[in-house]
């Protein structure tokens, strides 16, 4: 039942649902790849050395690398201009690109049109799975890096990684240029193998068979690809050995087979693999110590370190900051001072425009007029990684948390800025990755520690509750290790007591000299903690100065409770 | 002009074809990559019905529409129900939206071989009108005729009647629209019925217009259709509408000057300018980002 050319086309299918993985790991549904694997087989097979003259492996060797960079090469350019694309916009892009290089290839002269160009076959079992083992190797040691938890962040929450200082747009090209690179290297394989390059084989066809490889196999866990190629591959000869012999019960079959593990195994079939995560053992004393709360700046010699401005400076100042939208005010003429160490209240009605504001301070939402400059940059102006990387860090009022990994797994994105990159180490082996990935996993367990849930480290964000989510997005904020922290309605939802440790939490964060930002409707909670408080409301400062006294401005207690009639 | 009218007949087609496409996704958020498949099974089904049921033109088209329907109610019970509420519906129901088409075309397969069909000649009286210097047969006029009422009357149905108020409470937030008392599976359930229902029609009338009927005839017109959406915006109906017809007449022209194997290129470049100049489509909103 294994011939050998069944082995070779599992080998060939996963490869090519591995440049489906590499796009569908970080979010993206793109249906170029059959285009990406033309280009290179049309390149490799017209300019690689004729196998007589340089011998076959020599030749294949050249192919491949001459395919993949044209793959790659394909894929950045069709990537540029389409990486604003968001869901089935980019797939239909993407598809659209492949469909107009087939017609391409079918209408020029030097393709040699439907026919195709022939090809010597070169391309053994044992090739091809070694081509395939080299793929895969890259995915399953890029899975735990920087890079790689970057990836899954922006399928997860393309704004959350952002606003951690991940750099979606190029991370995003990033995952779009492998997936090119390894469409080039089946296009490649692809041709050595069936001894023919012919516009057929790369077309809308091609590119679903990949897609529902990939996602078979799971689009989550690196053998996801390799598992759906042999169960897709292995069906039909599975059939074939049982006698079916009639043309559509074996498509029927396949059809019902993809919608029973569509519908019940989600994940794909790999995605009933568990992923393992290690909790680091902090000091010695074992998990679950919630009550040791020390500085989580200090998380040793590996990690990148910030220089925070010093106690009192200002971190951001605000001059007449506004945001229309339409004829709507959300926020008017905001100036406004944030120091280090400095706990600030923002508090005002439902509709006041504090969120407006803080979107504006964290670069999310460019402001109508007047100027954010926080920690040295313009908000606003700089893009949001821009933003977070000169050390604001931030919570959502609606989590907005990476739920389908671990709570660990959220703060090592958080972690982002201060960790260092292991990719290209981890493929080499070498043993500072495992020092620097070790560290950012302590730097990790630490933040969680801080808010107390490093029991909760290996459950999944989604599966948390309501106020465990709150308090795993401050550690994932602090894991940036911010000079400004902004905390958009931290409590909400939160029980009297768990408020309550909230509220000695950021007391503390303030005290290492940290600035806050705090939003906050829970008036108590911001009466007890905060040093300074500003009221917004319909977009305007109504009140600054001291909890107490503005608690007794009789505008404040206007804007909340109306006038008395 | 000659040329002008053959583009409004095939792009009448594409855009029918492509109003169910914009339907589903305009209120569910979800591709149906089983339109197709409908489109094909409808074609066949037409045929059957008039040479075998006997059935003339103008019954069996009502027909073949409530066919198209039960077919949409299946795939939506099938393929889409199923996953509400997962993380990843949205990739997952493109996949087994392709399995069932997959599987209703292997039916098709099994039921009607893998020949090519025709109408029988004289099901539909050959008739040719000259109109302003250019050749119309009947056949094309009944064709727009009924794409363009089609059309009309199912954008009057979702902007005014009360179940498409339904469905544009549903598009704008399912959970509110329960709340409401919007009963959310049956508007979806019918979402899918009427969207399937025209793309039945549109594979009927298809069928008759090229005169031929195969299993391949969706996958062929897939493209096209998305291309349609997209350009006209997606769940947009009058973009449909319009994006269908200007493909249409764009391909027409396109084999005039450039040759026939260039046609199915235009699809593909109007498709990628649109989206790089104008991704929101000629007539698509652009919906807010959520912070």
């Amino acid at each position: 039942m294994l011939t050998e050319s069944t082995v070779t086309f599992i080998a060939l299918g996963a490869i090519f649902a591995f440049s489906f993985y590499a796009v569908l790991n970080a979010g993206q549904l793109s249906l170029g790849q059959a285009g990406f694997a033309s280009v290179a087989a049309y390149t490799s097979v017209l300019l690689a050395p004729d196998p007589d003259v340089v011998g076959d492996l020599a030749a294949l060797l050249i192919a491949l690398v001459i395919g993949m960079t044209a793959g790659t090469v394909a894929a950045v350019v069709l990537g540029l201009p389409t990486m604003h694309l968001r869901g089935v916009f980019l797939a239909i892009a993407t598809l659209g690109f492949a469909e107009a290089v087939r017609i391409f290839l079918l209408n020029a002269e030097w393709t040699g049109g439907a026919q195709g160009l022939s090809v010597p076959k070169i391309v053994t079992p044992a090739i091809a799975w070694v081509v395939l083992a080299i793929v895969a190797y890259w995915f399953w040691r890029s899975g735990p890096t920087r890079y790689g938890r970057a990836l899954e962040a922006i399928r997860e929450d393309e704004l959350a990684a952002g606003a951690m200082g991940i750099d979606v747009g190029r991370h995003r090209l990033g995952a779009f240029a492998t997936a090119g690179a390894v469409a080039g290297l089946y296009g490649v394989l692809w041709a050595y193998t069936v001894r023919l390059v012919a516009p057929a084989d790369f077309g809308f066809t091609a590119a679903i068979d990949g897609l529902v490889t990939a996602m078979v196999g799971g689009t989550t866990m690196f053998v996801g690809p390799v598992v759906g190629s042999a169960f897709l591959t292995v069906i039909p000869e599975i059939q074939r050995a049982l006698g079916v012999e009639a043309g559509w019960i074996r498509p029927f079959v396949a059809g019902l087979l993809l919608l029973v593990v569509i519908l019940f195994l989600p994940g794909g079939l790999a995605g009933r693999i568990p992923r393992r995560i290690r909790v680091p053992d902090l000091d010695g004393r074992g998990s679950g110590s919630g009550s040791d709360d020390g500085g989580s700046s200090d998380d040793g010699a590996d990690l990148r370190t910030r220089e925070h401005a010093p106690r009192g400076d200002v971190v951001a100042r605000l001059s007449g900051l506004s945001k229309d939208y339409g004829g709507v005010h959300a926020v008017r003429g905001v100036d406004l001072e944030v120091r280090s160490g400095e706990l600030l209240g923002l508090i005002g009605p439902n509709g006041a425009g504090k969120t407006t504001l803080v979107n504006m301070l964290s670069g999310l939402v460019a402001p109508s007029s007047g100027t954010a400059s926080v920690l040295g940059v313009t908000a606003g102006r700089a893009p949001v990684h821009r933003v977070a990387a000169a050390g604001v860090s931030r919570t959502f009022q609606h989590s907005k948390l990476f739920d389908r990994l671990s709570a660990l797994e959220n703060v090592l994105v958080g972690g982002h800025l201060v960790t260092r990159p292991t990719l290209l180490r981890r493929l080499l082996w070498l043993p500072s990755a495992r020092r620097d990935e070790q560290a950012a996993l302590t730097h990790a367990a630490r933040c969680l520690r801080r808010v107390g849930m490093l029991e909760a480290a290996t459950t999944r964000a989604g599966a948390l509750s309501y106020g465990d989510q709150r308090r795993l997005e401050i550690a994932r904020a602090l894991a940036a290790d911010p000079s400004l922290l902004i905390l958009d309605e931290p409590a909400a939802g939160m029980n009297q007591v768990e408020a309550g440790e909230l509220a000695h939490l950021i007391r503390s964060l303030a005290d290492d000299g940290l600035a806050v930002l705090l939003i906050e409707h829970n008036v108590g909670l911001v009466r007890q903690v905060c040093d300074r408080v500003v009221v917004l409301n319909f977009g305007e400062v109504i009140a600054t100065g001291a909890p107490s006294d503005v608690a007794a401005d009789p505008r404040v207690v206007e804007a909340y409770l109306g006038t008395e009639a | 002009m000659q040329q002008l009218l053959n583009g409004l007949f095939i792009g009448s087609i594409y855009a029918l074809f492509a109003v169910g496409f914009a339907l589903v996704f305009g209120i569910l958020d979800r591709l149906n990559l089983a339109h197709p498949a409908v489109f094909a099974a409808s074609a066949f089904i037409g045929i059957e019905l008039v040479t075998v049921g006997g059935l003339p033109f103008w019954a069996a088209l009502p027909a073949v529409a409530v066919v198209g329907a039960l077919l949409g109610l299946i795939v939506e019970r099938v393929a889409f129900r199923p996953l509400k509420g997962r993380a990843d519906a949205h990739f997952a129901g493109l996949i087994s939206s392709i399995a069932v088409a997959g599987m209703l075309i292997a039916l098709l397969q099994w039921r009607y071989g893998a020949e090519t069909r025709r109408f029988p000649a004289d099901t539909f009286p050959a008739v040719r009108f000259d109109v302003l210097g250019a050749q119309v047969t009947l056949l094309q006029v009944v064709i727009v005729g009924i794409c363009l009422t089609l059309v009309v009357g199912l954008t009057w149905l979702v902007a005014r009647s009360r179940l498409g108020r339904g469905m544009r409470a549903v598009a704008e937030n399912p959970t509110a629209a329960r709340v409401l008392g919007v009963n959310v599976d049956r508007v979806t359930a019918t979402t899918f019925a009427i969207s399937a229902a025209l793309g039945a029609v549109a594979g009927a009338l298809f069928a008759m217009n090229v005169n031929s009927a195969q299993l391949g005839m969706g996958s062929a017109i897939e493209l096209k259709g998305l291309a349609v959406i997209v350009v006209g915006g997606m769940g947009s109906l009058p973009g449909a509408l319009v994006g269908g017809i200007l493909l249409g007449v764009a391909e027409v022209f396109a084999v005039q000057y450039l040759g026939s194997a260039w046609r199915d290129l235009i699809a593909f470049a109007l498709l990628f300018g649109i989206l790089l100049l104008r991704p929101q489509g000629l007539f698509g909103g652009r919906r807010a980002r959520q912070v």
